[in-house]
């Protein structure tokens, strides 16, 4: 039972994912595709808890395996990566760590106010990194298949 | 050819991208491989979040050139799909200019978006179950669905009386902590936290902080440097209208 309740998030992940992609316009299957990159990326996030015992470190591998989805399913569907990224990257921004940034300014504790500051910023680079890592990755594949394409081509386009 | 229609045609695709959420290496891209397919050997496009400037020569040595300026807008990943699909199709037959333009319109024509009411459930949904996902009891989930439906609400209304995105983050945020306090002052909901925090994702800038990095990573300067401005000025107008709420209904009921 505690094992059921600790991967409980995963589903709220899948539900949440579900009602933003509505926001953001999606029809059909892309939802779907949203809310299992919003749940495969939770679950990632749970199940390297044990290992690195950091969630700055957790977020990044969760937005690697996110972003590694997107771009799989962007290349098989023919669509843009962010589509599915938009939504599926939602339960791993930091809105916990913007709300309590803003508590801990309004009660005037400067210090505590900082430390969560940082933290917020740090879960948010996190983020980007993984995605960025990913996105890089792809691109220079795609433009090294391009190359190796146009090499191929250049002799009959020349005569 | 004409190479007016030609500009014409790439900059209103160049537009409608972006107008429904591309980011900008995607707008830069499809306009040069546009150009490319209609045979323009010297063309150069230049897009900044707000603003696309598209330039040719023509064969006579002619140069032309188009500046579209960007309104406010939000995305739209349905209309985003479709004029990416038709981006790639004319890449590949270039078919004349009329009836690409038709095609265009014709998304334009058959854009379907859900109606409000939807919209408002998705936003329950969505804050709701987040409520839950940070460690609400089913009741505070309830509750953030209530204030995701506040600020859905909110920002539909703003949005119609053509409110800035700053004006609109801070109504918002306003609107939803001063639900979240109400609820839980009626005994409904338990961790105000939770509560507020659930209902903030549906204005918390997560994606604008990942593309205006990537923008940064791949060059594009300026507009990553205006999309981290707006993400944290995003960020900033929630803190503001939460804490505005906060505080205030705090004088009020002496808490």
């Amino acid at each position: 039972m505690d094992e059921l309740s600790y991967y409980l998030p995963c589903l709220w992940a899948f539900l949440a994912c579900i009602g933003f992609s509505l926001l953001f316009n999606i029809h059909g299957v892309g939802m779907f595709i949203c809310a299992g990159g919003g749940a495969l990326g939770w679950l990632c996030y749970l199940l390297t808890a044990p290992l690195v015992h950091s969630d700055i470190i957790q977020s990044f591998f969760a937005a690697l395996v996110i972003s590694a989805w997107s771009e799989l399913m962007a290349r098989l569907r023919k669509c843009p990566v962010t589509s599915y990224l938009l939504v599926a990257l939602f339960p791993l921004v930091p809105g916990g760590g913007i709300y309590y940034t803003m508590e801990h300014a309004m009660s005037g504790e400067t210090s505590l106010f900082l430390s969560s500051l940082l933290h917020t910023l740090g879960l948010a680079g996190a983020l980007a990194t993984g995605v960025l890592l990913v996105s890089s990755l792809m691109r220079l594949i795609l433009i090294s298949q391009e190359k190796r394409r146009m090499r191929r081509e250049e002799p009959h386009g020349k005569l | 050819m004409d190479y007016n229609k030609l500009l014409c045609l790439v900059s209103e695709m160049g537009y409608r991208l972006m107008e429904s959420g591309a980011e900008i290496y995607r707008v830069e891209e499809s306009i040069r491989r546009l150009l490319q397919a209609y045979g323009v050997a010297q063309g150069e496009v230049f897009a900044i979040p707000n603003c696309i400037i598209i330039s040719l020569t023509s064969p006579e040595g002619e140069p032309l050139t188009q500046i579209r300026r960007m309104p406010a807008h939000g995305t739209d990943i349905y209309l985003l799909e479709q004029y990416n699909g038709l981006c790639r199709r004319l890449c590949r037959q270039a078919p004349p200019f009329d009836e690409a333009l038709e095609r265009m319109r014709a998304i334009q024509r058959t854009h379907r978006v859900y109606p409000l009411w939807v919209q408002l459930l998705a936003y329950f949904l969505g804050c709701g179950t987040f409520s839950l996902f940070y460690g609400g009891s089913p009741l505070d989930g309830v509750c953030g669905g209530l204030c995701g439906v506040v600020i859905g609400l909110c920002l539909t209304l703003t949005s119609r009386l053509g409110a800035n995105l700053f004006f609109k983050t801070v109504a918002g945020g306003a609107a939803s902590a001063l639900a979240a306090v109400g609820l839980t002052a009626l005994g409904l909901g338990h961790n105000l936290d939770l509560i507020i925090i659930g209902a903030l994702m549906a204005l918390v800038p997560g994606i604008a902080i990942t593309n205006a990095m990537r923008d940064i990573m791949a060059g594009d300067m300026v507009a990553g440097i205006s999309k981290g401005a707006e993400a944290l000025l995003i960020g900033a107008a929630i803190a503001l209208g939460t804490a505005l709420s906060l505080g205030l209904t705090g004088l009020f009921m002496g808490g």
